[in-house]
């Protein structure tokens, strides 16, 4: 598989949290962001916030969300990042197929059910 | 479409550079200032938060670096930096890049102008539509050659085939044409009815010749070519305002063929074939053929197919034809087997070439890349791939390679065309001969090659010596692996020994053209026109005479003209020659009887009765027999001033004056060397030959005079015995003649003047006009064509080899450097440490001279008919060569050995 993959799959997930962060909580800045990540996932995950920062600007030339100068609550300059609607689309989209994998996995995982 | 989204995204970062820097930097500011607030908030020390917050980020530096990464294009980023870098590279050694872009000129150059040549004669497939259909074929006899077809052989083949589609007959030469009272001397062709079906082109205004038109004595018609009927023509639509004679007859345009369509040979003209009469003889060998093969029959198939018709026709007529068999190539093959060879080795030459040009640009820039092998090693340290470092050679090489290719096109097109126009007419498809797109893309493979072959040299050099060594700068004052120099050393020396060997052939070639020069043509050449006439068949003899006696008359009364004289053919002027056997006898061995038949021969009346025919051929083949008597000549006909005009020393006896008229005794004037010959010991004046072979006139020729040997084929072959006759006794065999015009004025006067007396006496005849000088250095011309191309080949080449030396010799004083500072340390002066560096490449030299020497030897040995009265080893021209090439090294090898000599040892030792 190889480095380069595990990346790819890793920044798929990450993309997928930060549609979902946004879609639960609206428009947020980058820190914002991945403070939630971090409480979301309960502390499993530990990465360094920096990395979110390629996804974020990943996902806006895709065009998943867009992003906006506004006033944090420093009253300091940021930018608000939010969902748009094909980001919407997206994330149930993705949503689903992450269902429908980890149901056709669980089955395989645990025979036993299967049987009976 | 999300990736393309995505790319338009980056592709418009590329350009945003400083917005992108400003926007990034505020975003992490902004980040890192929320993080301290919480931190601070929690409970932490401002320093605490602040350490704390940039940790959980990953470190700024890095994380910028990620967002570059995905908001351009890395890739096309990072080439751009390996551009910057090749260029500032080049820019700080121009000596190093001028030279390597020079030799990759020369390779890219020579390449270019050989494949052009490659291309447009034999991989370019010939102007007609399915061209490989497209057949020559031949008769073929007993003996194995390969004649023209006759006409009935030829209606059988195309009555009786299976295996074409369409076949026709032709044949080609130069005819009058006047258009108005202008008249030309275009190619014209005599083709034969399905002659447009067998090529596949159709006129493209007007039409093609109708059956009423292609019969015998049928009103001539023409179909004629675009670039004639643009230039010569005037163009016009209306082909029915053109009034054009064909050989003083009127044709009428029928028809314009597109532009390029010029076969066979160049052709301008079409007349159907059938206006001519038809020729009944199986064995006259009048005709060129070319068909089209059916549609899925091949040449292997349609070969037996023709072989059974000439075999049942040799069955039936037996000896009436001599063909055997027919020979069938394809078209292509025809045009361009004799240069197919040729070609190939030249094209596998150039490659070898292209290598060699490689290799020294190698050994150029890694003469350069020892001196940064401290800045490639620092750049692996820091985490360079080895595919970056690649890459880096890559750009450098391709920056190099594009430039010298961009110059090498340049120099090809350049030189191509002064080539091509100092090339023998012999080469087929001269005119598909261009730089076109084909050419262009194979240029640029080369150069897309060259750069890549060098950059992956040069980096697989350098990347193996390891970084630790090089950081340690241990390798520096071991120097150079002398294995490595080695290699190198026997590299230029085989570069050498080829630069030798064709600096030799090009010395001996160039002596053998002066010996030429030197040789005594036998006359004078000077101040002298010549004007050439064809006369047209439906003028007798008597007339002949007549006309070219007013010619004379009137050519001689021009102001400002010495002397004319005049011949059939003129010296050095290729052409065909006559020549025959001659029979020395007096007038007292032809009896009364024998009298009498001459006469009859000559009225003509001998033909009707065989018996007398019999008796009159016997007695000729007897004389024949007689080998004592009997001798060869080459047989001239010419006027009465030919000598003198062309200063021919009279050695005995007198030259041709107004006495000799038709009806006086018939004289001839001979050459010295026949005079040698036939009469070493006594006086050949008064002596009479019988040469009636040659014109069909069997009166004897009474020799009157004797004069000095002309070369008349060329310069090169010994001068042939002649027998010179004068044409007002002699008219028989003069179609064409060739004047020459000495005058003491310049010549313009004189040519409209003659040009003038010419159309005043016959509007048919055309003049083409020419001058002694000119003729005489044109028999010179294939000779200088070789010399020019081995002279090129042998400049390139030694340019490239100098290249070489230069780049092998900075490269082993790069590496050599520690030990260079040592010594001028330990007090070497400046011309020791030179000397050191030259006596390295002399003795490279020194090797390569003698197995130059040796192989020069054996190889001219060879070519020896290239050669001209200069011996194949001729000590004059190799150690001429020798001394050449020893100053040619030590040349290029100083440069490098002066920077030797100013390495500053405190510099070269601090780097310990």
């Amino acid at each position: 598989m190889g480095d380069h993959d595990k990346q790819d799959v890793w920044q798929g997930t990450l993309a997928l949290m930060v549609l979902k962060t946004l879609h639960a909580l609206g428009p947020l800045h980058g820190y914002g962001i991945a403070r939630r990540i971090e409480q979301t996932s309960g502390d499993l995950l530990s990465v360094n916030y920096g990395t979110l920062y390629p996804a974020l600007l990943k996902l806006e030339q895709d065009g998943y969300i867009s992003s906006e100068w506004g006033i944090s609550e420093n009253n300091r300059k940021a930018r608000f990042y939010k969902l748009t609607r094909t980001g919407r689309r997206r994330l149930e989209k993705e949503t689903r197929d992450w269902e429908q994998t980890t149901a056709i996995l669980a089955r395989f995982l645990n025979p036993e059910e299967g049987r009976s | 479409m999300r990736p393309l989204r995505a790319t338009w995204a980056r592709a418009r970062n590329l350009f945003r550079n400083q917005k992108l820097e400003r926007q990034i930097e505020d975003e992490l500011a902004a980040h890192v200032d929320l993080h301290i607030s919480d931190n601070l908030r929690s409970g932490m020390s401002p320093a605490e938060a602040r350490r704390s917050a940039l940790l959980k980020l990953g470190g700024i530096e890095q994380t910028k670096e990620n967002y570059r990464e995905t908001a351009g294009f890395p890739t096309v980023e990072s080439v751009a930096q390996d551009l910057r870098f090749a260029l500032r590279m080049l820019r700080k050694s121009p000596g190093l890049a001028t030279v390597a872009i020079l030799t990759l000129a020369l390779g890219i150059g020579a390449n270019t102008a050989i494949f052009t040549v490659f291309y447009g004669v034999l991989l370019r497939p010939l102007p007609f539509p399915k061209p490989e259909q497209m057949v020559q074929l031949h008769e073929v006899n007993d003996r194995g050659g390969q004649p023209n077809f006759s006409d009935p052989n030829f209606e059988d083949v195309q009555a009786k085939n299976h295996s074409l589609q369409a076949i026709a007959e032709y044949n080609l030469g130069p005819e009058v044409i006047s258009v108005g009272d202008v008249s030309f001397r275009p190619i014209t062709s005599a083709v034969s009815r399905d002659f447009p079906r067998v090529m596949g082109v159709q006129p493209m205004l007007g039409r093609g010749f109708s059956p009423e038109e292609q019969h015998f004595n049928a009103a001539p018609v023409a179909i004629v070519s675009y670039s004639f009927w643009k230039q010569i023509l005037g163009g016009s639509q209306d082909l029915s305002s053109f009034h054009l004679k064909i050989g003083g007859r009127p044709a009428a345009v029928v028809g314009i063929m597109p532009p390029g369509f010029r076969f066979p040979g160049n052709a301008d003209l079409w007349v159907p074939r059938e206006i001519y009469e038809r020729y009944p003889s199986r064995t006259a060998h009048n005709w060129q053929v070319i068909a089209r093969l059916a549609d899925g029959i091949d040449i292997a198939r349609a070969r037996p197919d023709l072989s059974t018709i000439a075999r049942s026709l040799k069955q039936q007529y037996g000896q009436d034809t001599s063909m055997t068999d027919v020979a069938i190539e394809s078209l292509h093959s025809a045009m361009t087997g004799n240069v197919r060879l040729g070609l190939v080795v030249l094209l596998i030459a150039s490659v070898f070439f292209l290598l060699i040009a490689c290799s020294n640009v190698v050994n150029l820039m890694l003469a350069q890349a020892a001196a940064r092998q401290q800045e490639l090693s620092i750049r692996a340290a820091l985490g360079a791939g080895a595919g970056r470092l690649l890459r880096q050679f890559v750009t450098e090489s391709l920056v190099l390679s594009l430039i010298g290719g961009a110059f090498g096109v340049a120099a090809a097109f350049w030189g191509l065309t002064g080539l091509l126009r100092l090339a023998p007419a012999t080469l087929p498809r001269l005119e598909e001969v261009s730089i076109n797109v084909p050419v262009l893309l194979f240029s640029f493979g080369i150069v897309v090659l060259i750069a890549v072959a060098v950059g992956m040299g040069c980096a697989w050099k350098s990347l193996s010596v390891s970084p630790e060594n090089a950081l340690n700068e241990g390798s520096r004052l071991q120097g150079a692996a002398p294995r490595r120099q080695m290699a190198l050393r026997v590299m230029i020396a085989v570069q050498l020994v080829t630069v030798m060997v064709l600096l030799v052939g090009a010395g001996l070639m160039g002596r053998s053209l002066v010996r030429v020069l030197s040789v005594d043509p036998g006359f004078t050449v000077g101040n002298a026109l010549t004007m050439e006439l064809d006369l047209p068949n439906d003028v007798n003899p008597a007339r002949r005479v007549q006309l070219l006696n007013e010619l004379f008359t009137r050519l001689r009364s021009l102001p400002g003209v010495e002397q004319v004289g005049g011949g059939r053919l003129l010296p050095l002027f290729s052409g065909s020659r006559a020549d025959g056997s001659f029979v020395v006898m007096n007038p007292g061995q032809i009896s009364p009887r024998m009298r009498d038949l001459i006469q009859r021969s000559l009225e003509g009346s001998l033909d009707s009765d065989p018996v007398l025919l019999k008796e009159f051929s016997d007695f000729f083949e007897e004389l024949f027999r007689d080998r004592e008597h009997m001798g060869d000549a080459d047989y001239r006909v010419v006027s009465q001033g030919y000598f003198e005009t062309l200063r021919i020393p009279v050695l005995k006896g007198r030259l041709f004056e107004d006495r000799d008229t038709p009806d006086s005794q018939s004289v001839a004037v001979i050459s010295d060397s026949l005079a040698q010959q036939k009469w070493p010991d006594h006086d050949p004046l008064g002596q009479t030959i019988e040469f009636g072979n040659m014109d069909g006139d069997p009166r004897l020729l009474m020799v009157v005079g004797v004069v000095g040997d002309v070369r008349e084929s060329s310069l090169e072959a010994a001068p042939r015995p002649v027998i010179y006759v004068d044409y007002r006794q002699r008219p028989q065999t003069v179609s064409e003649f060739s004047f020459v015009i000495r005058n003491s004025g310049v010549p313009v006067p004189v040519f409209s003047a003659a040009r003038e007396i010419v159309r005043d006496l016959d509007p048919r005849l055309v003049p083409r006009f020419n001058s002694l000088a000119h003729i005489y250095s044109g028999s010179l011309d294939a000779r200088r064509f070789s010399l020019t191309l081995v002279a090129i080949f042998s400049a390139a080449a030694l340019l490239l080899a100098m290249a070489g030396i230069y780049g092998v010799n900075a490269y082993s004083v790069a590496q050599r450097t520690g030990e260079i500072g040592v010594r001028t340390a330990l007090g070497a002066s400046a011309s020791e440490i030179m000397t050191m560096i030259l006596k390295q490449a002399v003795f490279t030299a020194l090797a390569a001279i003698i197995v130059g020497i040796l192989a020069s030897a054996a190889l001219t040995r060879l070519s020896q008919s290239l050669l001209f009265e200069v011996s194949p080893v001729d000590p004059v021209t190799f150690s001429a060569v020798t001394i050449f090439l020893l100053f040619a090294v030590v040349l290029a090898s100083w440069l490098p050995a002066r920077r030797a000599t100013r390495i500053d040892p405190m510099i070269a030792l601090r780097y310990q």
